[in-house]
Parts: structure tokens; sequence; C-alpha cells
């Protein structure tokens, strides 16, 4: 978790917004998504919505990720910790280490991880402007069950 | 006075330089490939060719996967380029990868675990032939007698020997194993051998073992494009010999980008349950 002073637009209205398993059907939601792993380790049928400003775009592999304060519905700050693809990927695809930096106020929506309440897998991201930019959710099909029954 | 002035003179002269000059090597232009009329790389040229006229396959190299848009919400997203076979390399398969037991009872183990055994989570090198499916990009340079292949996950590299040699007998089992090669015609053959015993082929777990010997066909198509062949002879974890295709895509008019996978690894802990020290 990043230890940066947050910095908070105290007239930018953050919020939080959980949208569940019957939002999740109108979004269409993969089975599962993945990167240099499985990630299990996320909920892809657990979106959270966060609006709040960036305390640090962390530049490092196998995943960047966007750090961003938060200020929750009990009033209190929460720093979120957003994974993103790794910065090769964003490199390719326009990103640069510069492009989002302390103080920018995103919006972000993610897969929340199972076990963490502040670390989630950004599906989508809007800067101040209101434009998205690139996360790199790759959609493909999940994992076939495999049965220990008889060897074919 | 005079070293001001030549200082604001270089200054000038490089803020003078057009753009592409000082364009990163992310995008600067590949020398030597074949380019249309309009200077873009010519994908369908014909497979270039070394001095003694076999296939080149040198060059930067990536699973020939389209870039493609999805709009799950209000927001089109722009889709990461990645192999399904990543997920499983039998996908395309009829009937899927033939597992003996063992290796069916050590899948629904791994997959049981939610990937968390899975060595390329734990940044562990792209043992090959899984590496051709990885979201990274490969670096092939080829010499008459010796293939390198780069590949950028944690700035791994592979040795193919085309010299001649024999495969190793009992061999101290590696990631990459020992590998040889020849020619069929305009085909690379590349065989392997000495992959360790607790290797993955695929994130949904499946296995490949010291007792493989795994067959990768290289031919190149044209000049945009890479056939791989991958074969494998594993009856530790098949019951019958194997194989599957991976088209690959030259990448022109870019760079390696090193990835060092263990510089901020968190995955592996995400696995635990929260405790009131996570947070």
């Amino acid at each position: 978790m990043t230890t940066t002073s947050p910095k908070i637009d105290r007239t930018f209205t953050s919020r939080i917004a959980l949208l569940l398993a019957a939002a999740s059907a109108a979004i269409a939601l993969p089975a599962v998504a993945f990167a240099h792993h499985s990630q299990s380790e996320f909920d892809f049928r657990s979106i959270v919505t966060v609006e709040g400003t960036v305390t640090e775009l962390s530049w490092k592999s196998p995943h960047a990720r966007l750090y961003v304060d938060a200020v929750n519905e009990a009033g209190q700050v929460e720093n979120w910790n957003f994974e993103l693809p790794s910065p090769t990927t964003l490199m390719r695809r326009g990103w640069t280490r510069k492009s989002l930096q302390p103080g920018d106020v995103v919006t972000v929506t993610a897969a929340r991880a199972k076990h963490f309440p502040t670390i989630a897998y950004a599906r989508s991201i809007r800067n101040a402007d209101g434009e998205p930019m690139f996360t790199g959710v790759t959609e493909v099909e999940a994992p076939q069950p495999v049965s220990s029954g008889s060897p074919e | 006075m005079r070293r001001t002035l030549r200082a604001k003179l270089a200054l000038l002269v490089l803020c003078a330089c057009p753009a592409a000059a000082l364009a990163q090597w992310l995008s600067y232009p590949t020398p030597g490939i074949p380019r249309t009329e309009s200077g873009e790389p010519d994908m369908g040229a014909p497979v270039p060719r070394t001095a003694d006229g076999k296939p080149d396959f040198s060059g930067i190299w990536f699973a020939n996967v389209p870039a493609t848009d999805m709009c799950p919400e209000e927001d089109c997203i722009q889709e990461e380029r990645m192999a399904r076979e990543q997920i499983n390399l039998g996908i395309n398969l009829e009937g899927g990868l033939p597992y003996t037991q063992w290796s069916k009872e050590q899948m629904v183990q791994r997959q049981a675990d939610g990937g968390l055994h899975d060595p390329h989570m734990h940044c562990m090198p792209p043992n090959f032939p899984r590496a051709w499916t990885l979201p990274q990009h490969i670096k092939i340079v080829q010499t008459r007698d010796l293939m390198v292949l780069l590949h950028e996950f944690n700035a791994a590299y592979r040795e193919v020997f085309m010299d001649g040699r024999p495969l190793p007998e009992d061999p101290n089992p590696t990631w990459n194993g020992y590998s040889t090669a020849h020619w069929e015609g305009d085909t690379l053959v590349i065989e392997t051998n000495g992959i360790r015993d607790d290797m993955w082929l695929d994130i949904q777990g499946s296995p490949v073992t010291e007792s493989a010997l795994v067959t990768e066909r290289l031919t190149r198509l044209n000049f945009g494009l890479m056939q791989v062949e991958i074969s494998v002879n594993d009856p530790k974890a098949y019951t019958r010999p194997w194989s599957v295709t991976i088209e690959m895509a030259y990448q022109p008019d870019t760079a390696m980008l090193e990835e060092i996978c263990l510089d901020d690894e968190q995955n592996v802990d995400m696995h635990r349950p929260v405790t009131s020290e996570s947070e």
C-alpha cells in the first residue's frame, strides 16, 4: 500500500458505488479475465466504481498499479490499489509513466479482490476530462473444469 | 558567454529536430524490412532468407491476435492482445488435450488452488513452449548454427543449437530444457528434452514433465506470419502424442521492453484472506 500523502480535492464529490449481482448481468461480465496469472484472486461479479484522486501511478511489473484516494460512505479516506496491465502493455497502447499523476481526478470501474476491500482489477478508467483510458482487459473463456475421472 | 550561446544554439537545433528523430525506440522504424510505397511494413512480402537460402526467422514476434474493442459498459475498452492458448493450450484441439489420470489429478488440484501455484504467477521463467502464448514479445536472432530467442518476460533467453549436436542423454532438467534443430525443407524442426518435471503449459495447469520430447516446427508463411506447430510426446502426462499450431505475427517498428516480474509482484499475497495487518 502506498504511503504517498493524500491530496484530496474536497470539492470533488467522492463516492463509492457497489454494483453487485443484479447489475453484473446487465454488464455482461466475463466468467473470469486473465493477465499473467489466473486472476482468481478477483471477483469479476463484484464491480466497484470509485471516483477519487490519484496518489501514485506505480510503473512496475508485472502490473502497473494506480493508487487512488477516495472518501467512503463513512467519510473516511481510503487508498485504493487498482491493478493494471504491465507497463510494457500500457506503453504499447500509448500510456507513459506520467499519463496519470498525483492530484489527477479519475473514475475507475474495477473488479474487487476477494480478500482485500480496497484492491481491485481496473476495467475502465476515465480521466478528469471524462475520456476513457485503455486498461487492457482481456476477456476469454475460463478454464474448463477437469474431472478426475478416467483418462481418455 | 560564448559557451552560453553555444548551449542556446544546441537547444535550438534540438528543438528543431523532427518528431520522428526524437521518437523513442518503441516506435523506431525497423531497418531493412520490406515496405510498401507508402512506407508501411509489407507484411505480405516473400519470406526473407539467409545468405545460404534458408528462411530467416529473425525479428520480433507476438501471437497473431488482433486488437479489438469491447464495450462492456458505456466506455469501449481496447482489449489486451492475448493468445487464447495461454489459458488452455489445447483449446483448438478437438476433444482437448489427452490427459492421463495423473495429469487430471494434477489439474484438479491446480484449479482448486485457483492457480496459486502456477510458476508463472510466482514470476518464474517463461518456459517454452508455453512462452509462445504469453503476452510479451519474443525476439529471434538467427545465425547459421544457433538460434537465440529473447523473451520480454523476466528478460529471459533460450538457445536452440543448429550445429548438428545430438540432444543430451540423461540431462539435468531445466525450465526450457535442451534444444537442437534441423531443417526439413523450409521448416525448422526444433526438438527439446530435459524439461523439468513440474512445468505448466498454460494457465489452467496442463502439465509437461521430464518424460517429454517437445517438437516445435517453425514455418514462415510470408514476411508477416510464422506458424509454430507444437507437438508434445509426454507419456507421463498424456495418453498419446498431440500437436497444436499457433500463428505468430511479425512486429515491425517496435522494440523489446524488459518486464521484470519480481519488481512488484503482489498477486500471490492477494490469495490469502484479509487479516488485521493486511490493510
